[in-house]
């Protein structure tokens, strides 16, 4: 890729892919109603919420709601030429529900949190004797175990994050390095900005010519 | 990591810590490896201290000095001297500012995970990574990514020659212009 370059040109280059990559999931969620797929995952829930943040140069819009995408002030600022630096992401998929914001330049995530885990509520029996206090060290050995799964569900958690949006940006890749990209995407995308219909059935059958369809179900 | 004291000049020092246990600092092998992965604190000790008690500290140590040798005023090097003393026995009644970023690295991807956005402690662990590691970490970007996931001849090619995508709509962008133009 670009091989010519330096690392550091070749990184900087292409920062801008990272913002596209925004601006196609923002799309497709309103396209396909907040339900996307990928091969691994098959469907899931993405949409934009809480924040999201477009510029240009040093002009900046941030949109703050439950759907900022849907914002008339969103789709005007893509027309003046703005791009997504970052957006709020909430995802559905398997048991886990969070959100997110995706910084569409380092592709980093902020603000991402496990979901909480229920406590599993304490047997009650009546007969039963009074719990026996417990020592000391065993009270400490037992917070470094809870911080250790805190610790464990956190990295487990943002690994099956990253591997969504990864497997995300695979497919964005796909289509973006496709002549698809200029042929249905970008149409469909200057369609959406401008308030007219898309036609998200013929997207969808041009798109599945390029990315692989998602798994069916078990 | 060495904590930092009272006595060390440095004003802010960063080392390895065992992750959730910013004040362990001497680790063992169980302490950092968990399966394949590497885990660390990140932590960074700094001074901080308040600059107005700093200056009203060194005002009362230059008039102390002043009245013991009965002299009106201090040569550079003394006062350089005296706010180095002041300093170090301010520290000596406080603690420093401890911060600690968990870092997490999954050797079979070969991906370091760091759980802060700020520059300054990236940059920080990123050289604190390759003296002790030997390892130049490169932050994760579209471009970085686009590697690990591997693209096609085809895809390379398009990569190599892409340009960014514009919905800019002329009219929207520069409405000043376009009236400018339209009544020439």
């Amino acid at each position: 890729m670009t091989s010519d370059l330096n690392m550091a040109d070749r990184i900087e280059l292409r920062r801008f892919v990272g913002r596209e990559l925004l601006l196609w999931l923002w799309l497709e969620s309103e396209l396909f109603e907040a339900t996307l797929s990928t091969k691994e995952h098959g469907s899931f829930g993405l949409w934009l919420e809480g924040r999201l943040v477009l510029d240009e140069g040093k002009e900046s819009t941030t949109i703050k709601g439950t759907s900022p995408g849907l914002h008339r002030e969103a789709k005007e600022s893509l027309l003046r030429g703005k791009t997504p630096e970052r957006a709020g992401i909430h995802l559905s998929f398997g048991d886990h529900e969070c959100t997110l914001t995706l910084r569409g330049e380092t592709l980093a995530f902020g603000g991402l949190l496990p979901p909480k885990k229920e406590k599993e509520p304490e047997a009650l029996t009546l007969d039963a004797p009074p719990p026996r206090p417990k020592k000391k060290r065993k009270e400490e050995n037992a917070d470094a175990i809870l911080a250790d799964d805190a610790f464990y569900d956190r990295i487990y958690f943002a690994r099956d994050v990253e591997a969504l949006t990864t497997a995300l940006y695979r497919d964005f890749l796909a289509l973006r390095l496709s002549p698809a990209w200029d042929k249905t995407v970008v149409p469909a995308m200057k369609a959406w900005v401008a308030g007219k219909d898309v036609d998200a059935g013929r997207y969808r059958t041009a798109r599945s010519r390029v990315i692989p369809s998602a798994r069916t179900g078990p | 990591m060495k904590p930092l004291e009272p006595e060390d000049e440095e004003p802010e020092r960063s080392g390895w810590s065992k992750i959730g246990e910013p004040f362990v600092v001497d680790l063992t092998h169980e302490d950092v490896f968990f399966n394949e992965y590497v885990n660390l604190g990140f932590r960074t000790d700094r001074w901080k201290l308040s600059p107005s008690l700093v200056k009203k500290a060194l005002r009362d140590a230059e008039a102390a000095y002043l009245e013991k040798k009965g002299r009106e005023k201090l040569s550079r090097t003394e006062k350089s001297e005296l706010k180095l003393m002041v300093t170090k026995k301010l520290r000596r009644a406080a603690d420093p500012a401890t911060r600690v970023v968990d870092v997490s690295w999954s050797l079979n991807e070969g991906v370091v995970r760091f759980f802060s956005h700020a520059t300054k402690p990236g940059t920080q662990m990123m050289d604190l990574f390759k003296k002790t590691f030997g390892l130049t970490l490169v932050p994760e970007s579209p471009y970085t990514l686009a590697e690990r996931i591997g693209l096609d001849k085809a895809q390379k090619t398009a990569w190599s020659d892409m340009e960014m995508t514009s919905l800019a709509d002329r009219a929207a962008r520069r409405p000043e212009l376009d009236y400018a133009a339209e009544e020439e």
